[in-house]
């Protein structure tokens, strides 16, 4: 059995130099974002970016959220020596709806038409298909919604997060048993709350497109954030001194393996799915999505996410020894976080005009247009882009080293540590 | 030997893990207690009587499948607009069941779930019994049952192709790979507990037979080194396949633009509902199973209740799909999707969209409390009805759809044949009757993997922690 050193189990000056550092650029970001914005076409350039950026790190978070509730849910023994960490990308979503705040008011102010076209009344009055649906897409409706969402992920990233964390200091089972019993009902507000979140804030970006797998694919996306950033915390703490002896080869193969099941594969299963049918059965209403993202630029991103986010990652990891190499692990976790980014900013930035597409008598109208430069298919990459990035993921490491801050990096109380520590990967 | 009250055994503490296998502490009274199934001179009364029954249904199932291709499809109830009927509802509900076996063998096995031990072996078993089964709808639906061969792309001198742009042939593909290495599977599996059977055999027929199967196996470790790996591999081949099978079968409707058939999370939800039926059908077959052959210290009340969340999670991801579906129609904006599932709900077939619903959706909430986990009488109840629910998905997908889609002036009503509805009740017998052969003469449980699970199994087992001299026992 492997054992702790237990003098490696905090993170100590780490923390505070996390938040710190984390926090200037954070805010460094957004302020420079906010700086940049604006440009000739209003601010639609800064909102995008910043639902994008937004769209990042909460996917990350949820993620962890979702493998703390399953790893109570399962009662398994392998993971408890990570299960902080992921509790500490969980924790941001107990401040991240501040960062959600200016979205709610901006779309409940009636100004949200800069980022979604459905918060301007003109445009709903004039499409009879938005008209149908303008129950859903009102801009206080929506607004309820999303705070029911962002209060939900709260309360459960305070509970679980919270419980683990006192177990630390009174070493009472019993709160082991309490969150056994509250991660199913837990499971299954976060099953609705991400579903309709990721409907609500992205797929209503193109109002008039609808997909019943949006969800799952947006549960995809967060599980490739998370499990890629879960496998790069634990590598550079340990490589920083930290958790000696409690995370192991082993571990790593595992944490390696639900890259692979979740983040390549099923990530890839789903994306093909929704793609395959819509293609084949070729409706006008449901292409109309997919058509920007197969031309222009948008056309080498979805190959580079086929190859990059399937075939590439697939080979890397199919086999036994990179997982369980650490420096090739997260280099390959690395390649990932990136491989969501794009895939994100792949789901939030494209638009296609609809009465261009309207108007058009053929497909190829179309692409010689936007090879033209006559038709605009969204792509826009700028400086705002990057630095509501760069901000995002600031705050993202401010959270979690907040998160992480004042507590043990292992749940040192667990009635399973031992199990965990012993855990052989066979 | 002890016995602990069954709440300290069959329950997960925290404070460690419970045994998975109760009463028993040595490898020998296992395998002779499981073997005790194959090599008691008469099988139980019920397995004489269920045996009457099942074996008259296939012979029925044969006959009537005669009557079919010497009349022709007219004696099914599948009409204009309602060209794929109950064949079709038949075979996806075969496939469905058939998912569990594999989802235990290998996804569970990835995972490293040990309880799933005690009922992969007749799980995979009734995997290829239903595959086989499901096979035999799309065989006879295409009329000219000696054409068969057509479907398979073989090179011949007509230059005659099956349509590769077409689903039901990715289904030939699809079910065909499943149900090869699922039999794959599931013989590898079986190889050492051959070599059981066969080294306890007591006369040389029975030595003879298992032996040719058994492989020469002789338990050494080479031969175990070898199975290890291989079994390994072919767990890893086989999850995808959990995946694929049914994600292609919902191709057949998704593909389509009929509104009702055309979705996009039907892949996923379809695989659920698939895990969803099976778990429900090994819970079918194994309450009365453990009952008659008295294997409850192996499938203990703790496998019945895993079996149990199992269904009820499956169960949820199916609402998930039912309300996601009926959301995302209202949404759309488009009236034919928007009527197609107003008119489940309450057109001329809301009768069967309201079972469905109750059987899938409401019925599985009631695991969330324990005692409904752990009663054998609400188990089995629930898994009936389940079963029922899942066929009748399947029966609302395809016909109603169909039945009423954009032109009112093509509408009609499907209403299945005597023949129809007899064939259907003729597959439960050809499903029953070879599990049935099987319980006789193969091993039932996995005896080697059993044994795995055991804490006696663990080269530490029996170690005196404390050196207090308390833990060691002979």
């Amino acid at each position: 059995m492997n054992s702790i050193d237990t003098k490696t189990i905090r993170m100590g000056g780490l923390a505070p130099t996390g938040v710190v550092l984390g926090g200037l650029v954070g805010l460094g970001g957004i302020a420079a974002s906010i700086a940049l914005g604006a440009d000739e076409s209003g601010w639609t350039n800064f909102w995008k970016s910043y639902i994008f950026a937004f769209m990042v790190i909460t996917g990350i978070s949820l993620g962890g959220l979702f493998f703390v509730m399953l790893q109570h849910i399962t009662r398994a023994g392998w993971s408890v020596v990570v299960r902080r960490l992921s509790e500490g990308f969980a924790s941001n979503l107990r401040w991240l709806w501040i960062a959600f705040v200016p979205v709610i008011i901006l779309v409940w102010s009636g100004e949200g038409a800069v980022l979604y076209p459905w918060a301007d009344p003109v445009v709903v009055q004039n499409d009879p298909v938005l008209l149908k649906k303008a129950g859903y897409l009102d801009p206080t409706f929506w607004s309820i919604r999303a705070i029911c969402f962002l209060f939900i992920w709260a309360a459960l990233a305070q509970f679980f997060v919270g419980q683990s964390i006192r177990q630390d200091s009174d070493g009472d089972v019993s709160r082991t048993r309490r969150m056994q019993a509250a991660a199913p009902v837990g499971i299954l507000l976060y099953g609705i709350s991400q579903t309709f979140a990721g409907i609500d804030w992205v797929m209503t970006l193109e109002p008039t497109w609808f997909s019943t797998m949006f969800g799952v694919y947006w549960f995809a996306v967060s599980l490739t954030g998370f499990f890629s950033c879960l496998i790069l915390l634990a590598c550079f703490l340990q490589s920083a001194g930290r958790l000696k002896g409690a995370i192991s080869k082993d571990h790593y193969q595992d944490m390696g393996k639900l890259l692979f099941a979740f983040g390549v594969v099923f990530w890839a299963y789903i994306g093909y799915s929704q793609f395959m049918l819509i293609w084949y059965a070729n409706i006008p209403i449901e292409t109309g999505w997919f058509l920007p993202r197969q031309m222009g630029p948008w056309k080498w991103v979805s190959l580079l996410l086929i190859l990059g986010h399937f075939a590439l990652p697939f080979v890397l990891l199919v086999s036994r020894w990179p997982k369980r190499w650490k420096n090739a692990l997260a280099a390959i976790a690395l390649w990932m976080v990136l491989m969501m980014i794009v895939d994100v900013y792949w789901l939030v930035m494209p638009t296609m005009s609809a009465k261009a597409v309207h108007d058009a008598t053929n497909l190829m109208e179309l692409v010689d247009a936007v090879d033209a430069g006559t038709l605009s298919v969204g792509w826009n990459l700028t400086v705002t882009n990057f630095t509501a990035l760069v901000g995002m993921l600031g705050l993202l490491v401010a959270g979690t080293c907040a998160g992480l801050w004042r507590c043990s990096l292992v749940p040192a109380a667990d009635p399973r540590l031992d199990e965990s520590l012993a855990f052989e990967n066979l | 030997m002890t016995t602990l009250p069954v709440d300290k055994t069959t329950v997960e503490h925290t404070s460690g893990r419970s045994p998975l296998v109760l009463n028993h502490t040595s490898f020998g009274t296992v395998t002779s207690e499981i073997c005790r199934v194959n090599e008691a001179k008469k099988p139980p009364f019920a397995w004489y009587a269920t045996m009457a029954i099942s074996s008259c249904l296939a012979l029925m199932l044969g006959l009537l499948i005669g009557y079919l291709i010497i009349t022709g499809v007219g004696v099914w109830g599948n009409n204009n607009p309602v060209m794929w009927g109950f064949p079709i509802v038949n075979f996806v509900f075969w496939v469905g069941i058939g998912h569990a076996g594999t989802l235990i063998s290998a996804i569970l096995f990835l995972f490293r779930q040990k309880w799933r031990t005690s009922i992969n072996r007749f799980a995979e078993a009734m995997t290829i019994f239903a595959v086989i089964c499901a096979g035999t709808f799309p065989g006879i639906h295409i009329g000219r049952v000696w054409l068969a061969y057509w479907l398979f792309p073989i090179p011949n001198q007509m230059s005659m192709w099956p349509q590769f742009r077409s689903p039901l042939l990715w289904d030939v593909f699809a079910v065909g790979t499943y149900f090869t290495v699922s039999l794959v599977f599931w013989y590898i599996g079986m190889v050492p507990d051959l070599a059981t059977l066969r080294d306890r055999a007591t006369n040389k027929i029975k030595a003879v037979s298992y032996g040719i199967f058994a492989l020469g196996w002789r338990g050494s470790m080479r031969h175990w080194h070898r199975y290890e790996r291989a079994y390994l591999l072919l767990a890893a081949l086989a999850t995808p396949l959990v995946l694929s099978v049914h994600s292609v079968v919902s191709f057949d409707f998704a593909v389509a633009q009929l509104p009702g058939w055309h979705t996009t999370i039907f892949p996923p939800y379809f695989v659920a509902g698939a895990i969803f039926s099976g778990f429900a059908m090994v819970l079918t077959l194994a309450i009365p199973a453990r009952e008659l052959w008295g294997l409850k210290n192996f499938i203990t009340l703790r496998h019945m209740e895993n079996m149990a969340k199992i269904i009820l999670l499956t169960g949820t991801m199916v609402g998930y799909a039912y309300s996601m579906e009926f959301f995302m129609a209202w949404y759309s904006g488009e009236v034919y999707e928007q009527f197609a599932f107003i008119n489940r709900a309450f057109g001329q077939y809301a009768w069967a969209y309201w079972i469905m619903v109750s059987c899938n959706v409401v019925t599985p909430q009631i695991f969330w409390f324990k005692w409904c986990r752990r009663n054998i009488w609400v188990l089995f109840s629930a898994s009936l009805l389940v079963n029922i629910g899942m066929w009748f998905e399947r029966f609302v997908i395809a016909v109603t759809s169909l039945a009423n889609d954009f032109l009112p002036s093509s509408w009609g009503w499907f209403e299945p044949t005597w023949v129809d509805i007899l064939t259907f009740l003729g597959s439960f017998g050809l499903f029953m009757t070879l599990f049935l052969l099987f319980i006789r003469y193969l091993p039932i449980l996995a005896i080697a993997e059993i044994k795995g699970v055991m804490p006696e199994a663990n080269p530490h087992a029996g170690h005196d922690h404390d050196h207090d001299h308390e833990e060691v026992k002979s």
